[in-house]
């Protein structure tokens, strides 16, 4: 037996209280009274002289006694006495509500997410009030929302607060992480309801189901096709078109025939009709021709009741081109060069003509030293001697290449050797300065980092023996790319929906090479196993993944119902009747209550005012004769 | 603050079809419902004198101007018109209460004073407490009523009962016998049913309305009781029970049993109205079937 609303100290200092005013109004009650009547001539005094009665004397000791007792059990009423050991009397239940993406789905006019809230707030409803409850959000993460609290008006707010969100569900993850809460947060565990409709991947059935698991069911609609990814990237072949990806799946029990349109900036890019059996994933492929920004769209035709993942939207960036001035009086000596490699747009110039002012993008210098030296990224070609940017050692001939450096990037893919330079110079490098290409001579490729990158040449690559060579494409190629990634860099849009995200890599890369940043900037934590980069997130948006020359972007806006509903077995399913578990403790103040106001009514009656009303009624009838006899 | 109306209008009109009734035939007491074995006024001649400006010309001798030219005025010999006494005892014990008795006997008072009015009665109001206070006749007419309204609103409750006293300055002052009314609680330090027959032995029919509290009959208190006489001041420290209160009331009981010997065995007439009852159902039930009023 024990107080919930009270501590014992507390009790008795609310009844000593109580009692105390009780006493000393029952005693000013029954003290002498004074009274002005008409006459005192009928007033005949009792055979006991009123002398003899003491005014603090309790003239009707029953009366204070049933008063005290009735306001003991109402006091015990208020202190919500139980029955019981506390240590029993309460049970900590862990309420997971399914905020999956599914549960934006309608069941006619309803959302799932409404009736999950319903059955929640009707669970916490059949549970005793010294329970507590702690609400958890389960989608691709299982967040709680309040922990064990038994106000009943927090866990409705928490409740009333929960909705869907975009992601998956995971039950697994939810299941563990309500158990785990229970066995170290609550008191006396329990039960852990899951409330909503349970769609899950096929592959993400939990492992294990705790013992006191409740599953209260929101079934939803059955049939639904949706978008399950989308992705566009250019095309290898031509850079001005784009490869779009479009999948499509049937989540439902029936054959479904579904047209899917893409639409680039409102204008159609091509359509496609999918006639899906139940479970079946479809693919589509298009092509779409355009160097201009905008949004792409892939949308479904037709009416859902899933409509989340039904529109599908990737922003395109426009086509960037890497401008190139090239002071030379040779003019066709590099101009193929520059044609070879795709996305750039070199202006020959005579170098009559340099003007710094006027240069654009990546300048480079033909056997020609500029008065005022190029303040951006540069290519020198053999410059002459004195207007050199990297010293020169000596002017050498017949030099056979040795050796490059083949970890830096500008020498990346290039094998050439042995190869015998007519005429070319020989540099002395600086502290910093980097020696692509090296001689038997000495350095004769040099490359300086910083501010304003450049690379020198000892010699004219197209008028020396390279010029035959795969080397100079790739070399130039390597050049421009380290001067100006941005323009080289691949790029690969998806769309797909929040959770654990795999990316598969061309190559094993170093992870400190890769950032995976979103929308805002934010760098998120990631994982590089092999050639597969993994990261998670919960929030829907835009993820950057930056690999070198590759830049993938995710948008993680289309949400993913799941495969199936999970229906696990020997769980209680519904909610409980009252109380789901057997308690050890119970309620009496209903009865203490009943009990002191019928004290405190019995009173009344037998010593109060009604007594005294009761008594007066003859008194009535009396003076009616009175009358009749006048 | 306003003070609440003794009588109200819609009371005032189901009123009007009562009239005052007395037993005996007095010498002037007249009133149209009553028949007398009396002259009435104006029947006896006097005597003449001249007439002046103002003189109602109805009595003009029309033949003695025929005669000699002369205007002359004929005097008749008037009765005198005896008016309904109606005593009202506002001692100090008549506002003890939880309804207040005094409140109560003026508001019956006005009543009777209405349906005198309206029978063109004529009603001498005399209170009284140790002695007789100023008294207010009116007649004419309910177009009176409201002065005697006034006059009733004005009085105030105090000091304390002498029927004896009451008795000897009614008679001195009022020797022509006729119907009295006393509203009264008729607690008297002394006793009150000498004086009573004193009165009637005077020759005044007595209709004796006699106004009680509940509490004055039942006292509702219990234990240790510290009374005090509201118009003596003296005390009194009693222990009140059950026994005490059977007591009491079988002691007032045989008190208004007196009292009612007094009005019934002159040929008057005894009303006892508990102040718990309404102002009309007294009027229409009590007194009309007591035949004071009909």
């Amino acid at each position: 037996m024990f107080f919930l609303n009270l501590s014992l100290p507390e009790f008795l200092a609310i009844l000593g209280s109580v009692s105390g005013v009780v006493v000393a109004l029952y005693l000013l009650d029954r003290l002498r009274k004074k009274h002005i009547v008409p006459t005192l001539r009928f007033f005949v005094p009792t055979e006991k002289p009123p002398e003899l009665k003491h005014r603090r004397r309790l003239q009707q000791p029953w009366s204070l006694f049933l008063q005290l007792i009735s306001l003991l059990l109402l006091l015990l009423a208020l202190a919500q006495l139980r029955l019981g050991s506390p240590d029993r009397s309460s049970r900590d239940h862990v309420l997971i509500i399914d905020t999956s993406a599914w549960m934006n789905a309608r069941n006619g006019q309803v959302r799932l997410m409404d009736q999950a809230r319903t059955a929640a707030r009707n669970y916490v409803r059949t549970l005793p009030s010294s329970d507590r409850v702690m609400v958890v959000r389960a989608d691709v993460l299982a967040t709680p929302a309040i922990l064990f609290e038994s106000n009943r008006a927090k866990i409705q707010q928490a409740i009333d607060q929960t909705q869907p969100s975009a992601g998956p569900l995971n039950i697994d993850e939810a299941l563990q992480f309500a158990a785990r809460a229970q066995r170290l947060r609550a008191q006396r565990p329990g039960e852990i309801v899951f409330i909503g409709s349970g769609r899950i991947a096929a592959d993400e059935v939990p492992s294990s189901i705790p013992p006191n698991f409740r599953y209260i069911s929101i079934s939803g609609p059955t049939e639904h096709v949706g978008l399950r990814k989308m992705g566009v990237r250019r095309s290898a072949d031509d850079p001005d078109v784009w490869e779009i990806f479009v999948a499509v799946k049937n989540y439902g029990t029936k054959l479904r025939s579904v047209p899917l349109v893409v639409r680039f900036g409102g204008a159609p890019a091509g359509t496609r009709t999918f006639a899906l059996k139940p479970g079946e994933e479809a693919n589509a492929g298009f092509q779409y021709r355009t160097r201009a920004a905008g949004w792409l769209e892939a949308r479904l035709i037709g009416a859902d009741a899933f409509s989340q993942d039904t529109r599908a939207i990737l922003e395109l960036p426009p086509r960037k081109i890497l401008p190139v001035t090239v002071y030379s009086n040779q003019p066709d000596l590099l101009r193929p060069v520059f044609h070879a490699i795709p996305g750039v747009e070199a202006t020959v110039l005579p170098t009559a003509r340099y003007d710094a002012k006027l240069n654009q993008g990546i300048v480079l210098l033909d056997r020609f030293s500029p008065p005022v030296p190029p303040t951006g990224p540069s290519i020198w070609l053999a410059p002459p001697e004195r207007g050199s940017p990297i010293t020169v050692q000596s002017t050498g001939t017949k030099l056979k290449l040795t050796q490059w450096l083949s970890d830096h990037p500008l020498a990346a893919g290039i094998r050439t050797k042995d190869l015998e330079i007519a005429t070319s110079e020989v540099f002395r490098p600086a502290a910093g300065d980097a020696v692509i290409a090296e001689s038997d001579g000495g350095p004769i490729i040099v490359a300086r980092g910083g501010k304003s990158q450049m690379v020198v040449f000892g010699f004219q690559p197209v008028l020396s023996a390279m010029k035959y060579e795969l080397t100079t494409p790739l070399l130039f190629a390597n050049i421009l790319r380290w001067m100006h990634p941005d323009t080289f860099r691949s790029w690969e849009s998806t769309a797909g929906t929040v959770g654990t995200i795999n990316v598969d890599l061309e190559a094993e890369l170093d992870p400190s090479s890769i950032r995976v940043v979103t929308e805002e900037g934010q760098t998120l934590p990631f994982t590089v196993e092999g050639k597969t980069l993994r990261f998670f997130t919960a929030t829907p948006g835009l993820v950057r993944i930056l690999t070198g020359d590759r830049e993938l972007v995710y948008s993680l806006t289309l949400p993913q119902p799941g495969d199936s509903d999970w229906k696990p077995a020997n769980v209680r399913y519904g909610l409980p009747r009252r109380s789901p578990i057997g308690q050890s403790s119970r309620d009496i103040w209903q009865w203490l209550a009943i009990l002191g106001a019928a004290g405190l009514l019995i009173d009344w009656l037998i010593y109060g005012r009604m007594r005294r009303m009761v008594r007066l009624a003859p008194a009535g009838s009396r003076s009616a004769l009175w009358r009749k006899a006048s | 603050m306003t003070q609440e109306p003794l009588i109200d209008s819609a009371f005032l009109q189901k009123l009007e079809r009562l009239a005052i009734q007395w037993q005996k035939s007095f010498p002037g007491l007249v009133g149209g419902h009553n028949t007398s074995r009396f002259a009435g006024p104006g029947q006896e001649f006097l005597d003449h004198r001249h007439f002046h400006h103002g003189d109602d010309l109805r009595a003009v001798n029309w033949r003695a101007y025929l005669r000699l030219e002369k205007l002359f005025l004929k005097m008749f010999q008037v009765e005198p018109r005896l008016p309904v006494r109606l005593l009202l005892d506002c001692s100090q014990s008549m506002a003890t209460g939880e309804i207040s008795k005094f409140q109560y006997a003026r508001r019956l008072a006005a009543a009777l004073c209405y349906v005198g009015l309206v029978r063109l009665d004529t009603i001498c109001v005399q209170p009284f407490s140790q002695e007789l206070g100023d008294s207010f006749l009116c007649g004419g007419g309910r177009h009176r009523f409201v002065s005697a309204v006034n006059f009733l609103t004005n009085l105030k409750p105090g000091g304390k009962t002498n029927f004896f006293e009451i008795a000897r300055q009614f008679i001195s002052k009022y020797p022509q016998a006729g119907l009295l009314i006393i509203i009264s609680d008729f607690f008297d330090e002394n006793d009150s049913s000498r004086p009573l027959q004193l009165l009637a032995d005077f020759g005044h029919e007595l209709m004796l309305v006699h106004l009680w509290a509940d509490e004055d009959r039942e006292p509702p208190w219990d234990g240790l009781l510290d009374l005090t006489d509201a118009e003596t001041g003296s005390t009194l420290e009693i222990g009140f029970d059950s026994n005490a209160r059977r007591n009491y009331t079988a002691a007032f009981d045989e008190f208004a049993r007196g009292v009612q010997r007094i009005g019934l065995r002159n040929g008057g007439r005894y009303v006892g109205l508990s102040t718990n009852t309404a102002i009309e159902e007294a009027v229409f039930g009590p007194l009309v079937r007591s035949g004071g009023i009909q």
